[in-house]
């Protein structure tokens, strides 16, 4: 199964008044061909810093980026900002969390769906318009001829994310990145969403990451699930096995932690204790050993590396769960 | 809230020139130099760094120091003055305007926007020449009348200038939660003004404040450069006004209090700016 | 689906808040309102902690607040403590509401930025003159305690130093320091980070426990309300669906939308994903609510009645009410 988008060894740093801010650290991640990976983290993990950075999104004399990208045969890291542009729109996608910041407010709809039609497939205006009246369609907005029509503001939450998802397939991208789509929107209208976004992804043969916070997000709507703690991979695996077979402490101290309609009412949540550990200044062993309940010496000392498991489960621990001590 | 060694080289300057303009204002009358009025006959139109004149003299014989530093005590007293109770007034009207809302807004933002069309200029120019002009031309006018009618004038124009400013601020504070909070806990209004509203939107003033002043010291010099503001030459203006005919021989006469003008507006414009920078900044942090 | 209906109330000496008929509308240009809250009635009991769920829109943060007078409703009662609370003259309202605290969704912006943790707890103390200086510095010690927080480490720090787990402790403990009999949660949990979330929610049940406090709960999280919940009632478009116990609405909803709302939870086992219908659409306008039933443009089980009659609460089973013309047996 060949690899649509390969992050190899790549690290993030911010230049800040308080010294050099480590956002990513060395993350390794293989996103294959028409699967969808979601990217798990609590905020201050690096999610969304590593999707910018791999995208090239992240600009600056503060910043630092080192590692490879490599997407369908491309290395983006070797290529100069206009030569990875040309990738945005058919290579590449993006949406965002908050739909109202992410579109121009005071542009109507139908201008800013067919803008992406006419510089990047250089279709007429009319031409555009009437695509873009179909994408909002295959996004399952109602009324889409009024809807093109109307400024950002006139729609709901819910309505201007589909507006951006349209946006982002216009031009039929092999990959999709989404950070935390659903979060700022209604369970019932997210449950709409990412029941849109498989459909595309099947109808399109779409790979997507998706980057949230939610593991009931990634439960149900992706084949392969990463989780990051303190800038780092620290567990990758099928979503199936991940759940099914947690070897990451912090994966299952996060799991225990949620409250969750499917267990009894008034059960006491197990917390984790203690907080994120300082990206300025991070610590020699295990960025989470200070909350692990495993945690032994080793893991206070020694950086873990990762691990692959022959059955393809990687994971950054001295001491696994389930291995025997 | 911020050490001066950490600001950056030109605004610890324009700091300093302002420390020395205060004082000038403060201490300029207990200064060993002779008032600005005295005519040093022998030395007429000295050029500056000549013996007993640092900053020379212009051709009637006035020396340019003393002039200067009457002038920083006249725009000193009369920016501070206008400020202060444009400033005042103004956030008194402003805050009280977001908080009651309704119909007391309504008239008092209709108020603002009046008072914000008439131009400074010309409503000094019709004040002095009703209150502080004498119908028999001749006759002298007191300096403190001028004064005064120029300081109502200036605050009027900048009651809803700093009034708005202080509204706006107030209209975003009063919607946080703390203040809800603090109505919760049965906290009377005056008392969540006073602690809470206050407080957070004085900074914003502040900074406006300090831009306002610069507005205001031109206005004076203005005023003074037509024969409206402060007469025979105690202030900036009028040094300039003054010092327009000797261009040609004593240009110093013209520079100096040019230059003292120009400088102390700067240096207002900097802090301000530098002030509403570091509020932005500590803002986006809430 | 109700408005109003009161057959779930269960008007017992033991009730610390009993809301009747509360009905808030915003006047918007000009001839347009927005019905926030239509003809709503509720109870709670004292030790109940009352969880009000719904999407945005459907008025609950809006009910908070006009319980709280803040401002107040445009008509209904609100009892607390046996005194009507909309009837109150400002003075006597002020002291009222100290029994009644709050605690809301934006943990930073619920403190004052210039305040210190000292005076941000003293604050109340102070307006009410409870104490001596040693006093009062003594019972700020002890709450900043039951937070869980060091008081030499925060007490001359301020809001914009701590995280929004830390600010929310200071805000609980700020809310505490009146003693109140009642507490309001408005969506307390929503800003924090997932692992911070267990933490305060464990918070606020052990202060439940410890104080005696009872609950009002504002969320949209379903997962959140059945962990910290007694009784759960389900809003929609400023109208009622459904009264319960946790346990039974979770298992046994017997509105549509409850079970809309149930089966959109995305549940954190990929062994476990409900793919079914999922409610389409989007919630109407609350300047124009549908007539009779609220929920029925998108509803699977609406019929004619639903439009011309609006459907009253009943109770379907014991504990469990539902306003809805064909509940889900």
């Amino acid at each position: 199964m060949s690899s649509l988008l390969s992050i190899k060894n790549m690290s993030v740093n911010f230049d800040t008044p308080r010294g050099s801010l480590e956002a990513v650290r060395g993350v390794d991640i293989e996103i294959p061909a028409g699967m969808s990976v979601g990217v798990v983290g609590e905020s201050g993990s690096g999610k969304t810093v590593m999707c910018r950075a791999a995208m090239g999104l992240l600009q600056g004399s503060t910043v630092n980026r080192t590692g490879t990208v490599i997407f369908d045969g491309n290395e983006l890291t070797a290529m100069s900002k206009e030569q990875v542009r040309e990738l945005f729109g058919s290579g590449m996608a993006m949406i965002f969390q908050d739909p109202l910041t992410a579109l121009n407010p005071v542009r109507r709809i139908g201008a800013q769906v067919s803008e992406g039609l006419r510089i990047r497939l250089g279709m007429s205006k009319s031409d555009a318009m009437a695509r873009s009246k179909e994408l909002l369609e295959l996004v399952r907005i109602p009324n889409a001829a009024a809807v093109l029509k109307s400024f950002p503001y006139q729609l709901s939450g819910g309505m201007r994310q589909r507006v951006m998802i349209a946006i982002a397939i216009a031009c039929n991208p092999k990959l999709l990145f989404a950070d935390e789509p659903t979060t700022a929107l209604d369970v019932t209208v997210q449950a709409q969403i990412l029941q849109l976004l498989r459909e595309l992804r099947e109808d399109l043969k779409m790979s997507m990451v998706l980057v949230t916070h939610d593991l009931g997000v990634v439960a149900g709507n992706t084949d392969y699930v990463a989780v990051m703690y303190a800038g780092e991979v620290v567990e990758y695996a099928p979503t199936k096995k991940l759940f099914a077979d947690m070897r990451m402490p912090y994966t299952e101290a996060l799991l225990d932690s949620i409250p969750r309609v499917d267990h009894k009412s008034g059960t006491r949540l197990s917390v984790i204790a203690g907080r994120l550990p300082d990206p300025t200044n991070r610590p020699a062993g295990c960025g989470f050993a200070p909350r692990c309940k495993y945690a032994q010496d080793k893991c206070t000392t020694d950086h873990p590396e990762l691990k692959t498991d022959p059955d393809g489960h990687i994971y950054r621990c001295w001491f696994p769960i389930g291995e025997a001590l | 809230m911020f050490k001066f060694k950490e600001l950056s080289k030109p605004t610890q300057l324009c700091v300093a020139w302002l420390g020395l303009m205060m004082f000038f204002a403060l201490f300029g009358p207990f200064l060993p130099i002779e008032n600005w009025t005295f005519v040093y006959e022998d030395d007429l139109g000295v050029t500056p760094f000549s013996p007993g004149h640092i900053l020379g003299t212009d051709n009637n014989g006035y020396d340019l120091l003393s002039s200067v530093i009457s002038g920083t005590r006249m725009s000193v007293f009369i920016a501070v003055t206008a400020v202060g109770l444009g400033g005042l007034i103004g956030s008194a009207l402003g805050i009280t305007a977001a908080f009651v809302r309704g119909k007391v807004d309504l008239v008092l933002s209709t108020a603002f926007n009046v008072g914000l069309a008439i131009p400074n200029l010309v409503l000094a120019l019709a004040l002095v020449s009703v209150l502080a002009t004498n119908v028999d031309m001749t006759e002298v006018v007191p300096i403190w009348r001028r004064v005064v009618v120029l300081v109502i004038s200036l605050t009027i124009v900048l009651i809803p200038i700093l009034g708005r400013i202080a509204r706006g601020a107030t209209l975003t504070w009063s919607g946080r939660e703390f203040v809800t909070a603090a109505r919760s806990m049965g906290m009377r209004d005056m008392q969540i003004i006073r602690k809470h509203i206050v407080p957070n939107v004085l900074p914003a003033l502040i900074a406006v404040a300090f831009l306002a002043f610069g507005v205001v010291i031109i206005a004076e010099a203005s005023l003074s450069l037509l024969g409206v503001g402060i007469p025979d030459g105690g202030s900036w203006g009028g040094m300039i006004a003054r010092g327009r005919n000797d261009l040609e021989y004593s240009p110093h006469v013209l520079y100096i209090p040019v230059i003292f003008l120009a400088i102390t507006v700067i240096s207002t414009n900097q802090i301000g700016e530098v002030l509403r920078g570091r509020l932005d900044g500590r803002e986006s942090k809430v | 689906m109700a408005g109003s209906g009161t057959a779930h109330m269960r008007n017992t000496v033991d009730s610390v808040l009993t809301v009747r008929d509360l009905t808030v509308e915003f006047r918007v240009g000009k001839n347009k309102t927005v019905k926030a809250v239509s003809g709503l009635s509720l109870d709670v009991v004292k030790g109940e902690t009352l969880a009000i769920v719904g999407e945005s829109g459907c008025g609950k943060t809006t009910l908070a607040r006009a319980i709280l007078q803040l401002p107040p409703p445009n008509s209904g009662e609100v009892i607390f403590d046996g005194t009507d609370m909309t009837l109150l003259p400002k003075e006597n309202l002020r002291s009222a509401r100290t029994s009644m605290q709050m605690i809301f969704q934006d943990p930073i912006s619920s403190l004052n930025p210039r305040m210190t943790v000292h005076q941000l707890i003293d604050e109340p103390l102070e307006i009410w003159d409870r104490g001596t200086r040693a006093e009062r510095d003594e019972r700020i010690n002890k709450l900043l305690f039951s937070v869980g927080l060091e008081p030499d480490l925060v007490l001359n720090r301020r809001s914009y130093e701590f995280s929004g787990g830390q600010c929310q402790r200071i805000s609980i403990a700020r809310a505490l320091a009146l003693d109140p009999r009642m507490l309001i949660c408005d969506e307390p949990v929503s800003a924090l980070d997932v692992s911070i979330q267990a933490q305060i929610l464990n918070l606020l049940l052990f202060m439940k426990e410890t104080y005696g406090l009872t609950m009002l709960f504002i969320s949209h999280d379903l997962a959140v309300v059945k962990a910290i919940s007694t009784r759960v009632m389900v809003m929609y478009l400023g109208k009622i669906c459904e009264v319960a116990p946790p346990d039974v609405l979770y298992s046994q909803p017997a509105h549509h939308y409850t079970r809309a709302l149930l089966n959109s939870v995305p549940i954190p086992d990929p062994t476990k994903q409900i793919r079914t219908e999922l409610l389409q659409g989007e919630p109407p306008s609350p300047m124009n609510p549908p007539s009779g039933c609220r929920f029925r443009t998108r509803c699977v089980g609406a019929s004619a009645l639903c439009a011309e009659q609006e459907p009253q609460l009943r109770e379907v089973s014991p504990g469990q009410f539902v306003a809805c013309h064909h509940p889900i047996v």
